[in-house]
Protein backbone atom coordinates (compact mmCIF):
# COMPACT_ATOMS: atom_id res chain seq x y z
CA UNK A 1 0.00 0.00 0.00
CA UNK A 2 2.72 2.36 1.12
CA UNK A 3 4.95 1.44 -1.79
CA UNK A 4 2.18 2.23 -4.23
CA UNK A 5 1.58 5.58 -2.59
CA UNK A 6 5.24 6.44 -3.00
CA UNK A 7 5.36 5.30 -6.57
CA UNK A 8 2.20 7.23 -7.34
CA UNK A 9 3.77 10.38 -5.92
CA UNK A 10 6.94 9.65 -7.86
CA UNK A 11 5.00 9.12 -11.06
CA UNK A 12 3.28 12.46 -10.61
CA UNK A 13 6.52 14.30 -9.94
CA UNK A 14 8.36 12.61 -12.71
CA UNK A 15 5.64 13.17 -15.28
CA UNK A 16 6.08 16.87 -14.59
CA UNK A 17 9.78 16.45 -15.26
CA UNK A 18 9.10 14.60 -18.49
CA UNK A 19 6.91 17.43 -19.76
CA UNK A 20 9.40 20.10 -18.86
CA UNK A 21 12.67 18.62 -20.02
CA UNK A 22 11.81 15.53 -21.97
CA UNK A 23 13.64 13.13 -19.69
CA UNK A 24 12.63 9.54 -19.36
CA UNK A 25 13.21 7.76 -16.06
CA UNK A 26 13.24 3.99 -16.10
CA UNK A 27 11.11 3.37 -13.03
CA UNK A 28 9.90 -0.08 -12.30
CA UNK A 29 6.26 -0.55 -13.15
CA UNK A 30 5.52 -2.75 -10.10
CA UNK A 31 5.82 0.02 -7.56
CA UNK A 32 9.26 -1.10 -6.44
CA UNK A 33 11.71 1.48 -5.20
CA UNK A 34 13.94 3.65 -7.30
CA UNK A 35 17.53 2.45 -7.74
CA UNK A 36 19.58 5.41 -6.57
CA UNK A 37 23.33 5.55 -6.97
CA UNK A 38 25.32 7.76 -4.61
CA UNK A 39 28.53 8.84 -6.26
CA UNK A 40 29.78 11.55 -3.97
CA UNK A 41 31.12 14.98 -4.78
CA UNK A 42 34.06 16.05 -6.90
CA UNK A 43 36.63 18.24 -5.09
CA UNK A 44 36.92 21.53 -6.96
CA UNK A 45 40.17 23.12 -5.78
CA UNK A 46 41.12 20.22 -5.30
CA UNK A 47 42.58 19.69 -1.81
CA UNK A 48 42.92 16.73 0.53
CA UNK A 49 40.56 18.62 2.82
CA UNK A 50 37.89 18.69 0.15
CA UNK A 51 38.43 15.06 -0.65
CA UNK A 52 38.00 14.07 2.99
CA UNK A 53 34.92 16.25 3.37
CA UNK A 54 33.47 14.71 0.21
CA UNK A 55 33.79 11.23 1.70
CA UNK A 56 32.30 12.28 5.01
CA UNK A 57 29.29 13.92 3.38
CA UNK A 58 28.72 10.87 1.22
CA UNK A 59 28.87 8.63 4.30
CA UNK A 60 26.28 10.71 6.19
CA UNK A 61 24.09 11.08 3.12
CA UNK A 62 24.15 7.34 2.44
CA UNK A 63 23.18 6.63 6.02
CA UNK A 64 20.30 9.14 5.78
CA UNK A 65 19.07 7.80 2.45
CA UNK A 66 19.16 4.22 3.70
CA UNK A 67 17.34 5.22 6.88
CA UNK A 68 14.58 6.88 4.85
CA UNK A 69 13.75 3.57 3.10
CA UNK A 70 12.48 5.42 0.04
CA UNK A 71 15.11 4.16 -2.39
CA UNK A 72 17.23 1.16 -3.19
CA UNK A 73 20.72 2.53 -2.73
CA UNK A 74 23.55 1.54 -5.07
CA UNK A 75 26.99 2.19 -3.61
CA UNK A 76 30.69 1.95 -4.42
CA UNK A 77 30.78 3.40 -7.90
CA UNK A 78 33.14 6.08 -9.21
CA UNK A 79 32.82 9.82 -8.78
CA UNK A 80 31.09 11.39 -11.75
CA UNK A 81 33.33 13.96 -13.40
CA UNK A 82 31.39 14.13 -16.66
CA UNK A 83 32.76 11.00 -18.37
CA UNK A 84 30.38 8.53 -20.02
CA UNK A 85 32.31 5.50 -18.76
CA UNK A 86 31.64 6.61 -15.16
CA UNK A 87 27.90 6.65 -15.79
CA UNK A 88 28.17 3.32 -17.56
CA UNK A 89 29.53 1.67 -14.40
CA UNK A 90 26.61 3.05 -12.37
CA UNK A 91 24.15 1.89 -15.03
CA UNK A 92 25.69 -1.60 -14.98
CA UNK A 93 25.15 -1.70 -11.23
CA UNK A 94 21.47 -1.03 -11.73
CA UNK A 95 21.25 2.62 -10.78
CA UNK A 96 18.90 4.80 -12.76
CA UNK A 97 19.36 7.98 -10.73
CA UNK A 98 22.77 9.22 -9.62
CA UNK A 99 23.36 11.58 -6.72
CA UNK A 100 26.54 13.45 -7.55
CA UNK A 101 27.96 16.96 -7.58
CA UNK A 102 30.83 19.16 -6.48
CA UNK A 103 32.43 20.32 -3.26
CA UNK A 104 34.58 23.35 -2.51
CA UNK A 105 36.07 24.52 0.78
CA UNK A 106 37.32 28.07 1.04
CA UNK A 107 38.33 29.76 4.32
CA UNK A 108 36.28 27.33 6.42
CA UNK A 109 33.20 27.76 4.23
CA UNK A 110 31.91 24.66 2.54
CA UNK A 111 29.98 24.89 -0.71
CA UNK A 112 28.28 21.70 -1.78
CA UNK A 113 26.49 21.39 -5.12
CA UNK A 114 24.24 18.34 -5.22
CA UNK A 115 22.78 16.98 -8.43
CA UNK A 116 20.37 14.19 -9.19
CA UNK A 117 21.22 12.87 -12.62
CA UNK A 118 19.10 10.66 -14.84
CA UNK A 119 21.64 8.05 -15.86
CA UNK A 120 19.77 6.99 -19.00
CA UNK A 121 19.66 10.45 -20.56
CA UNK A 122 22.72 11.84 -18.71
CA UNK A 123 20.63 14.87 -17.87
CA UNK A 124 20.53 16.54 -14.44
CA UNK A 125 16.96 16.55 -13.17
CA UNK A 126 17.66 18.49 -9.98
CA UNK A 127 20.43 20.61 -8.54
CA UNK A 128 20.86 22.57 -5.33
CA UNK A 129 23.73 24.40 -3.64
CA UNK A 130 24.29 24.07 0.11
CA UNK A 131 26.52 26.48 2.04
CA UNK A 132 27.76 26.21 5.57
CA UNK A 133 30.65 26.18 7.98
CA UNK A 134 33.12 23.38 7.40
CA UNK A 135 32.55 22.01 10.92
CA UNK A 136 28.80 21.70 10.25
CA UNK A 137 29.45 19.04 7.67
CA UNK A 138 26.91 16.55 9.07
CA UNK A 139 24.24 19.24 9.16
CA UNK A 140 24.93 20.12 5.50
CA UNK A 141 24.69 16.44 4.52
CA UNK A 142 21.39 16.07 6.43
CA UNK A 143 19.98 19.13 4.66
CA UNK A 144 21.01 17.73 1.28
CA UNK A 145 19.29 14.46 2.16
CA UNK A 146 16.08 16.20 3.23
CA UNK A 147 15.96 18.17 -0.02
CA UNK A 148 16.67 15.08 -2.15
CA UNK A 149 13.81 13.28 -0.42
CA UNK A 150 11.55 16.27 -0.92
CA UNK A 151 12.45 16.28 -4.61
CA UNK A 152 11.54 12.61 -5.09
CA UNK A 153 8.65 12.12 -2.67
CA UNK A 154 7.09 15.56 -2.28
CA UNK A 155 7.65 15.45 1.49
CA UNK A 156 10.74 16.78 3.21
CA UNK A 157 13.13 14.31 4.80
CA UNK A 158 13.64 14.23 8.56
CA UNK A 159 17.44 13.98 8.81
CA UNK A 160 17.79 17.59 10.00
CA UNK A 161 15.49 17.00 12.95
CA UNK A 162 16.69 16.68 16.52
CA UNK A 163 15.57 14.62 19.49
CA UNK A 164 15.39 15.82 23.10
CA UNK A 165 15.52 13.38 25.97
CA UNK A 166 16.45 12.90 29.57
CA UNK A 167 19.58 11.13 30.88
CA UNK A 168 20.88 10.41 34.40
CA UNK A 169 24.62 9.86 33.84
CA UNK A 170 25.53 12.82 36.07
CA UNK A 171 23.55 11.29 38.93
CA UNK A 172 20.68 13.68 38.14
CA UNK A 173 18.10 13.59 35.40
CA UNK A 174 18.97 16.40 33.00
CA UNK A 175 17.69 17.36 29.53
CA UNK A 176 19.83 16.53 26.48
CA UNK A 177 19.50 17.00 22.74
CA UNK A 178 20.98 15.07 19.81
CA UNK A 179 20.65 14.80 16.04
CA UNK A 180 18.12 12.27 14.74
CA UNK A 181 20.95 9.80 14.16
CA UNK A 182 22.26 10.05 17.72
CA UNK A 183 25.24 12.26 16.85
CA UNK A 184 26.04 15.64 18.37
CA UNK A 185 24.72 15.03 21.90
CA UNK A 186 24.56 18.19 24.00
CA UNK A 187 23.46 18.70 27.60
CA UNK A 188 20.89 21.50 27.88
CA UNK A 189 20.27 21.70 31.65
CA UNK A 190 22.68 21.59 34.58
CA UNK A 191 20.23 21.88 37.49
CA UNK A 192 21.42 18.92 39.59
CA UNK A 193 17.75 18.42 40.45
CA UNK A 194 15.15 16.38 38.50
CA UNK A 195 14.32 17.45 34.94
CA UNK A 196 11.93 15.23 33.02
CA UNK A 197 9.39 14.95 30.19
CA UNK A 198 11.01 17.24 27.61
CA UNK A 199 8.84 18.05 24.59
CA UNK A 200 9.36 20.29 21.58
CA UNK A 201 7.34 23.45 21.17
CA UNK A 202 8.56 25.02 17.95
CA UNK A 203 12.30 25.61 18.36
CA UNK A 204 12.11 25.59 22.15
CA UNK A 205 11.67 22.72 24.57
CA UNK A 206 9.20 22.41 27.43
CA UNK A 207 10.05 20.23 30.42
CA UNK A 208 9.12 19.65 34.04
CA UNK A 209 11.80 20.50 36.60
CA UNK A 210 12.08 20.33 40.40
CA UNK A 211 14.73 23.06 40.69
CA UNK A 212 12.38 25.28 42.66
CA UNK A 213 11.06 22.46 44.91
CA UNK A 214 7.86 21.84 42.97
CA UNK A 215 7.39 20.09 39.59
CA UNK A 216 7.15 23.28 37.50
CA UNK A 217 6.96 23.69 33.72
CA UNK A 218 9.92 25.41 32.07
CA UNK A 219 10.86 26.39 28.56
CA UNK A 220 14.40 26.39 27.17
CA UNK A 221 15.87 26.99 23.71
CA UNK A 222 17.50 24.17 21.74
CA UNK A 223 20.88 25.64 22.64
CA UNK A 224 20.06 25.62 26.35
CA UNK A 225 19.44 29.37 26.61
CA UNK A 226 16.39 31.58 27.11
CA UNK A 227 15.14 29.62 30.08
CA UNK A 228 11.86 30.73 31.57
CA UNK A 229 9.08 29.48 33.81
CA UNK A 230 5.84 28.66 31.99
CA UNK A 231 3.70 27.30 34.82
CA UNK A 232 4.56 27.14 38.52
CA UNK A 233 1.17 26.36 40.00
CA UNK A 234 1.37 24.40 43.23
CA UNK A 235 1.56 20.66 42.66
CA UNK A 236 1.92 18.99 39.28
CA UNK A 237 2.82 21.00 36.17
CA UNK A 238 3.54 17.87 34.17
CA UNK A 239 2.99 15.96 30.92
CA UNK A 240 2.84 19.18 28.91
CA UNK A 241 2.03 18.91 25.20
CA UNK A 242 1.84 21.87 22.83
CA UNK A 243 -0.66 21.98 19.96
CA UNK A 244 0.95 21.53 16.53
CA UNK A 245 0.57 25.25 15.78
CA UNK A 246 2.10 26.15 19.15
CA UNK A 247 -0.84 28.32 20.20
CA UNK A 248 -1.81 26.29 23.28
CA UNK A 249 -0.32 23.85 25.78
CA UNK A 250 -2.30 20.99 27.33
CA UNK A 251 -0.89 19.74 30.62
CA UNK A 252 -1.67 18.08 33.94
CA UNK A 253 -2.13 20.38 36.94
CA UNK A 254 -3.14 19.30 40.44
CA UNK A 255 -3.29 22.61 42.37
CA UNK A 256 -4.20 20.91 45.63
CA UNK A 257 -6.82 18.68 43.98
CA UNK A 258 -7.02 15.85 41.47
CA UNK A 259 -4.50 15.71 38.61
CA UNK A 260 -6.55 17.07 35.72
CA UNK A 261 -5.91 18.33 32.19
CA UNK A 262 -5.90 22.05 31.54
CA UNK A 263 -5.22 24.29 28.57
CA UNK A 264 -2.80 27.16 29.03
CA UNK A 265 -1.31 29.74 26.67
CA UNK A 266 2.40 29.49 25.75
CA UNK A 267 2.87 32.36 28.23
CA UNK A 268 1.48 30.12 30.98
CA UNK A 269 -1.79 32.02 31.33
CA UNK A 270 -4.79 29.80 32.11
CA UNK A 271 -7.19 29.23 29.22
CA UNK A 272 -9.50 26.47 30.42
CA UNK A 273 -9.88 23.43 32.62
CA UNK A 274 -10.69 20.49 30.35
CA UNK A 275 -11.40 17.46 32.57
CA UNK A 276 -13.33 16.92 35.81
CA UNK A 277 -14.00 14.10 38.26
CA UNK A 278 -12.17 12.37 41.11
CA UNK A 279 -9.54 10.42 39.18
CA UNK A 280 -6.23 11.09 37.40
CA UNK A 281 -6.17 12.51 33.89
CA UNK A 282 -2.78 12.95 32.27
CA UNK A 283 -0.57 12.55 29.16
CA UNK A 284 -2.51 14.77 26.71
CA UNK A 285 -1.49 14.84 23.02
CA UNK A 286 -3.06 17.11 20.41
CA UNK A 287 -4.43 15.97 17.08
CA UNK A 288 -2.52 17.81 14.33
CA UNK A 289 -5.66 19.77 13.41
CA UNK A 290 -5.81 21.10 16.99
CA UNK A 291 -9.45 20.05 17.42
CA UNK A 292 -9.06 16.95 19.58
CA UNK A 293 -6.84 15.69 22.38
CA UNK A 294 -6.01 12.07 23.22
CA UNK A 295 -5.16 11.49 26.89
CA UNK A 296 -5.01 8.95 29.70
CA UNK A 297 -7.59 8.69 32.47
CA UNK A 298 -7.96 6.10 35.21
CA UNK A 299 -11.67 6.79 35.52
CA UNK A 300 -12.46 3.12 34.62
CA UNK A 301 -10.25 2.07 37.57
CA UNK A 302 -7.02 1.82 35.63
CA UNK A 303 -5.34 4.00 32.98
CA UNK A 304 -7.18 3.98 29.65
CA UNK A 305 -7.03 6.09 26.50
CA UNK A 306 -9.70 8.68 25.74
CA UNK A 307 -10.22 11.33 23.10
CA UNK A 308 -11.98 14.60 23.86
CA UNK A 309 -12.70 17.69 21.86
CA UNK A 310 -10.35 20.55 22.59
CA UNK A 311 -13.07 22.26 24.66
CA UNK A 312 -13.26 19.20 26.96
CA UNK A 313 -16.50 17.86 25.47
CA UNK A 314 -17.41 14.68 23.55
CA UNK A 315 -15.24 12.32 25.61
CA UNK A 316 -14.97 8.81 24.16
CA UNK A 317 -12.93 5.83 25.30
CA UNK A 318 -10.63 4.07 22.82
CA UNK A 319 -10.82 0.27 22.44
CA UNK A 320 -7.44 -0.90 23.89
CA UNK A 321 -8.13 -2.54 27.27
CA UNK A 322 -4.74 -3.08 28.89
CA UNK A 323 -3.02 -0.52 31.11
CA UNK A 324 -2.46 2.24 28.53
CA UNK A 325 -0.50 5.47 28.64
CA UNK A 326 1.75 7.94 26.78
CA UNK A 327 -0.47 8.34 23.71
CA UNK A 328 1.03 10.42 20.89
CA UNK A 329 -1.02 11.54 17.91
CA UNK A 330 0.68 11.08 14.54
CA UNK A 331 1.55 14.29 12.65
CA UNK A 332 -0.46 12.80 9.77
CA UNK A 333 -3.49 12.59 12.03
CA UNK A 334 -4.52 9.00 11.32
CA UNK A 335 -2.69 7.09 14.07
CA UNK A 336 -2.06 7.13 17.79
CA UNK A 337 0.97 5.35 19.21
CA UNK A 338 0.82 4.40 22.89
CA UNK A 339 2.32 2.05 25.46
CA UNK A 340 0.28 -0.78 26.96
CA UNK A 341 0.71 -3.81 29.15
CA UNK A 342 -1.87 -6.55 29.20
CA UNK A 343 -1.46 -8.37 32.52
CA UNK A 344 -0.09 -7.19 35.85
CA UNK A 345 3.27 -8.92 35.48
CA UNK A 346 3.66 -8.03 31.80
CA UNK A 347 5.98 -5.48 30.28
CA UNK A 348 4.88 -2.32 28.50
CA UNK A 349 4.92 -2.56 24.71
CA UNK A 350 4.25 -0.05 21.96
CA UNK A 351 1.06 -0.29 19.93
CA UNK A 352 -0.41 1.82 17.16
CA UNK A 353 -4.12 2.52 17.01
CA UNK A 354 -5.26 3.30 13.48
CA UNK A 355 -8.16 5.75 13.74
CA UNK A 356 -9.84 5.13 10.35
CA UNK A 357 -9.86 1.32 10.64
CA UNK A 358 -9.80 0.88 14.42
CA UNK A 359 -6.98 -1.64 13.97
CA UNK A 360 -4.40 -2.04 16.73
CA UNK A 361 -0.88 -3.04 15.67
CA UNK A 362 1.80 -4.20 18.10
CA UNK A 363 5.26 -2.69 17.47
CA UNK A 364 7.41 -4.28 20.18
CA UNK A 365 7.44 -7.63 21.95
CA UNK A 366 9.66 -9.37 24.53
CA UNK A 367 12.02 -6.41 24.70
CA UNK A 368 11.59 -5.13 28.25
CA UNK A 369 9.44 -2.08 28.92
CA UNK A 370 8.90 0.25 25.97
CA UNK A 371 7.61 3.71 26.80
CA UNK A 372 7.22 7.35 25.82
CA UNK A 373 6.88 6.96 22.03
CA UNK A 374 7.22 10.07 19.87
CA UNK A 375 6.64 10.41 16.10
CA UNK A 376 9.01 11.79 13.49
CA UNK A 377 7.68 14.82 11.60
CA UNK A 378 6.79 12.66 8.58
CA UNK A 379 4.88 10.14 10.71
CA UNK A 380 6.99 7.23 9.42
CA UNK A 381 9.19 6.57 12.46
CA UNK A 382 8.88 6.48 16.24
CA UNK A 383 11.53 7.13 18.88
CA UNK A 384 10.97 5.56 22.32
CA UNK A 385 12.70 4.38 25.45
CA UNK A 386 13.24 0.72 26.14
CA UNK A 387 14.70 -1.36 28.94
CA UNK A 388 15.40 -4.18 26.46
CA UNK A 389 19.16 -4.06 27.05
CA UNK A 390 18.77 -3.55 30.82
CA UNK A 391 18.68 -0.01 32.14
CA UNK A 392 16.97 2.34 29.74
CA UNK A 393 18.02 3.40 26.26
CA UNK A 394 16.51 5.13 23.25
CA UNK A 395 15.51 3.37 20.04
CA UNK A 396 13.96 4.28 16.71
CA UNK A 397 11.52 1.96 14.96
CA UNK A 398 9.47 2.18 11.76
CA UNK A 399 5.81 3.04 12.28
CA UNK A 400 5.06 -0.52 11.09
CA UNK A 401 7.34 -1.98 13.78
CA UNK A 402 10.24 -2.78 11.45
CA UNK A 403 13.91 -1.81 11.52
CA UNK A 404 14.58 -1.04 15.16
CA UNK A 405 17.89 0.64 15.88
CA UNK A 406 19.54 2.17 18.92
CA UNK A 407 19.66 5.95 18.91
CA UNK A 408 22.49 6.81 21.28
CA UNK A 409 25.23 5.11 23.23
CA UNK A 410 25.44 7.38 26.23
CA UNK A 411 26.52 6.45 29.71
CA UNK A 412 23.75 6.22 32.30
CA UNK A 413 20.12 5.71 31.40
CA UNK A 414 18.22 7.68 28.79
CA UNK A 415 14.49 8.22 28.91
CA UNK A 416 11.51 10.16 27.57
CA UNK A 417 12.61 11.08 24.04
CA UNK A 418 10.67 13.61 21.98
CA UNK A 419 11.23 14.07 18.27
CA UNK A 420 11.22 17.56 16.78
CA UNK A 421 8.25 17.96 14.44
CA UNK B 1 -10.15 41.49 57.28
CA UNK B 2 -13.20 39.23 57.54
CA UNK B 3 -11.13 36.35 56.25
CA UNK B 4 -8.63 36.76 59.07
CA UNK B 5 -11.31 36.63 61.72
CA UNK B 6 -12.83 33.60 60.06
CA UNK B 7 -9.45 31.90 60.02
CA UNK B 8 -8.90 32.74 63.67
CA UNK B 9 -12.28 31.31 64.58
CA UNK B 10 -11.44 28.27 62.50
CA UNK B 11 -8.13 27.76 64.26
CA UNK B 12 -9.70 28.04 67.71
CA UNK B 13 -12.37 25.59 66.63
CA UNK B 14 -9.74 23.25 65.20
CA UNK B 15 -7.79 23.34 68.46
CA UNK B 16 -10.99 22.51 70.31
CA UNK B 17 -11.64 19.50 68.15
CA UNK B 18 -8.12 18.26 68.51
CA UNK B 19 -8.53 18.25 72.30
CA UNK B 20 -11.74 16.25 72.10
CA UNK B 21 -9.98 13.63 70.03
CA UNK B 22 -7.20 13.40 72.58
CA UNK B 23 -9.78 12.35 75.16
CA UNK B 24 -11.15 9.57 72.98
CA UNK B 25 -8.20 8.39 70.92
CA UNK B 26 -9.80 5.07 70.02
CA UNK B 27 -12.63 6.69 68.08
CA UNK B 28 -12.39 7.22 64.33
CA UNK B 29 -12.04 10.99 63.86
CA UNK B 30 -14.77 12.91 62.09
CA UNK B 31 -14.45 15.02 58.95
CA UNK B 32 -12.18 18.05 58.96
CA UNK B 33 -13.36 21.32 60.42
CA UNK B 34 -15.53 22.84 57.77
CA UNK B 35 -14.61 26.47 58.23
CA UNK B 36 -10.88 25.84 57.92
CA UNK B 37 -8.94 27.28 55.04
CA UNK B 38 -7.75 24.13 53.26
CA UNK B 39 -5.27 25.81 50.94
CA UNK B 40 -1.86 24.16 50.88
CA UNK B 41 1.03 26.25 52.15
CA UNK B 42 3.97 26.82 49.82
CA UNK B 43 6.24 23.80 49.57
CA UNK B 44 9.11 25.67 47.87
CA UNK B 45 11.82 25.16 50.47
CA UNK B 46 15.06 23.21 50.53
CA UNK B 47 15.04 22.42 54.26
CA UNK B 48 12.25 19.85 54.59
CA UNK B 49 13.55 17.24 57.04
CA UNK B 50 12.57 13.73 57.93
CA UNK B 51 12.31 13.05 61.68
CA UNK B 52 12.18 9.68 63.43
CA UNK B 53 8.78 10.50 64.96
CA UNK B 54 7.17 10.65 61.50
CA UNK B 55 7.02 7.30 59.71
CA UNK B 56 6.36 6.58 56.06
CA UNK B 57 3.31 4.66 54.90
CA UNK B 58 3.21 2.26 51.96
CA UNK B 59 0.51 1.63 49.35
CA UNK B 60 -0.74 -1.28 47.28
CA UNK B 61 0.02 -1.39 43.57
CA UNK B 62 -1.65 1.46 41.65
CA UNK B 63 -3.61 2.37 44.78
CA UNK B 64 -4.13 5.54 46.79
CA UNK B 65 -6.13 3.77 49.52
CA UNK B 66 -4.81 3.90 53.09
CA UNK B 67 -4.59 0.45 54.66
CA UNK B 68 -5.46 -0.11 58.35
CA UNK B 69 -1.73 -0.30 59.01
CA UNK B 70 -1.13 3.00 57.19
CA UNK B 71 -3.94 4.67 59.13
CA UNK B 72 -2.37 3.56 62.41
CA UNK B 73 0.97 5.05 61.36
CA UNK B 74 -0.68 8.29 60.27
CA UNK B 75 -2.52 8.54 63.60
CA UNK B 76 0.80 8.42 65.43
CA UNK B 77 2.26 10.95 62.98
CA UNK B 78 -0.73 13.24 63.46
CA UNK B 79 -0.30 13.27 67.24
CA UNK B 80 3.26 14.45 66.72
CA UNK B 81 2.20 17.13 64.23
CA UNK B 82 -0.62 18.35 66.46
CA UNK B 83 1.69 18.65 69.44
CA UNK B 84 4.34 20.50 67.37
CA UNK B 85 2.53 23.42 65.86
CA UNK B 86 5.84 25.18 65.29
CA UNK B 87 6.27 22.90 62.28
CA UNK B 88 4.65 22.84 58.88
CA UNK B 89 4.55 19.47 57.13
CA UNK B 90 5.19 18.26 53.59
CA UNK B 91 3.75 14.97 52.41
CA UNK B 92 5.78 13.46 49.57
CA UNK B 93 4.10 10.87 47.34
CA UNK B 94 6.16 8.21 45.57
CA UNK B 95 5.58 5.27 43.24
CA UNK B 96 7.35 2.14 42.13
CA UNK B 97 9.00 2.09 38.71
CA UNK B 98 6.19 0.23 36.97
CA UNK B 99 3.84 2.36 34.96
CA UNK B 100 4.78 5.44 33.01
CA UNK B 101 6.50 8.53 34.37
CA UNK B 102 3.47 10.76 33.70
CA UNK B 103 0.97 8.41 35.31
CA UNK B 104 3.19 7.87 38.33
CA UNK B 105 3.55 11.62 38.88
CA UNK B 106 -0.25 11.82 39.08
CA UNK B 107 -0.44 8.72 41.28
CA UNK B 108 2.22 10.08 43.66
CA UNK B 109 0.30 13.35 43.92
CA UNK B 110 -2.88 11.50 44.82
CA UNK B 111 -1.04 9.41 47.43
CA UNK B 112 0.29 12.58 49.03
CA UNK B 113 -3.19 14.15 48.94
CA UNK B 114 -4.74 11.04 50.40
CA UNK B 115 -2.37 11.28 53.39
CA UNK B 116 -2.90 15.03 53.73
CA UNK B 117 -6.68 14.59 53.77
CA UNK B 118 -6.39 11.91 56.43
CA UNK B 119 -4.21 14.18 58.57
CA UNK B 120 -6.95 16.78 58.19
CA UNK B 121 -9.57 14.32 59.41
CA UNK B 122 -7.30 13.57 62.37
CA UNK B 123 -7.32 17.25 63.27
CA UNK B 124 -4.03 18.45 61.84
CA UNK B 125 -4.44 21.91 60.40
CA UNK B 126 -4.65 21.52 56.61
CA UNK B 127 -3.08 24.87 55.91
CA UNK B 128 0.06 23.57 57.61
CA UNK B 129 0.39 20.57 55.24
CA UNK B 130 1.69 20.79 51.69
CA UNK B 131 2.10 18.01 49.14
CA UNK B 132 4.54 17.09 46.40
CA UNK B 133 4.78 14.14 44.03
CA UNK B 134 8.06 12.63 42.92
CA UNK B 135 6.36 9.88 40.93
CA UNK B 136 8.90 7.11 40.34
CA UNK B 137 11.89 9.49 40.51
CA UNK B 138 13.25 8.74 43.97
CA UNK B 139 13.05 5.04 44.87
CA UNK B 140 14.32 4.05 48.33
CA UNK B 141 15.35 0.75 46.76
CA UNK B 142 16.38 0.96 43.08
CA UNK B 143 16.06 -2.81 42.50
CA UNK B 144 13.42 -4.17 40.10
CA UNK B 145 11.61 -6.72 42.25
CA UNK B 146 8.47 -7.04 44.36
CA UNK B 147 10.16 -6.24 47.65
CA UNK B 148 11.76 -3.06 46.28
CA UNK B 149 8.50 -1.98 44.63
CA UNK B 150 6.58 -2.50 47.88
CA UNK B 151 8.99 -0.14 49.67
CA UNK B 152 8.93 2.47 46.92
CA UNK B 153 5.14 2.88 46.81
CA UNK B 154 5.07 5.25 49.75
CA UNK B 155 4.28 8.62 51.25
CA UNK B 156 6.74 10.35 53.56
CA UNK B 157 5.99 13.21 55.91
CA UNK B 158 8.70 15.81 56.43
CA UNK B 159 8.74 19.02 58.44
CA UNK B 160 10.31 22.44 58.72
CA UNK B 161 9.93 25.28 61.18
CA UNK B 162 6.97 27.36 60.08
CA UNK B 163 8.64 30.70 60.75
CA UNK B 164 11.97 29.95 59.04
CA UNK B 165 12.59 31.57 55.70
Amino acid sequence: MFKYTVSAILALLLSAVVCATDIYLSLSAHGSRMEMGAAGFVPQTPTIEESKASREILEVLLSDLLFSRYFNIVEDGPLYTGKDEELKIWAERGANILICGRIRISKGELILTVQALDIGSKQPIWEKVFNGKQQDIRKIAHEANDDIIQRFTGERGIASSQIVFCNNKTGFKEIYICDYDGYNVRQLTFDRSINILPIWSGTSILFTGYRNDNPDLYSISDSGGKRRVISERQGLNTAAAPSFDGSRIALTLSMGGMPKIYLIAPSGEMIKRLTFGSYSDTSPSFAPNGKEIVYTSDSPGYPQLFIMNVDGGNIRRLPPRGYCDSPAWSPRGDKIVFTMRQGRGDKYDLFVYDLPSGEITRLTQNEGDNENPSWSADGRFIVYSSSRAGGSGLYIIGADGSGRRALEKMAGRSYMPDWQK
Amino acid sequence: MNKKILLLVALVFAAGCAKKQMIKPSEEPQAAVEAEDTTEPSVRFKDWQPVVELSAVVFDYDSVELSAEARAVLKRNSEYLKSHREFVALVEGYCDERGTVEYNLALGQRRAQSVREYYGRLGVSLNAIGTISYGEEKPVDPASNESAWAKNRRAETKIRLSQSK
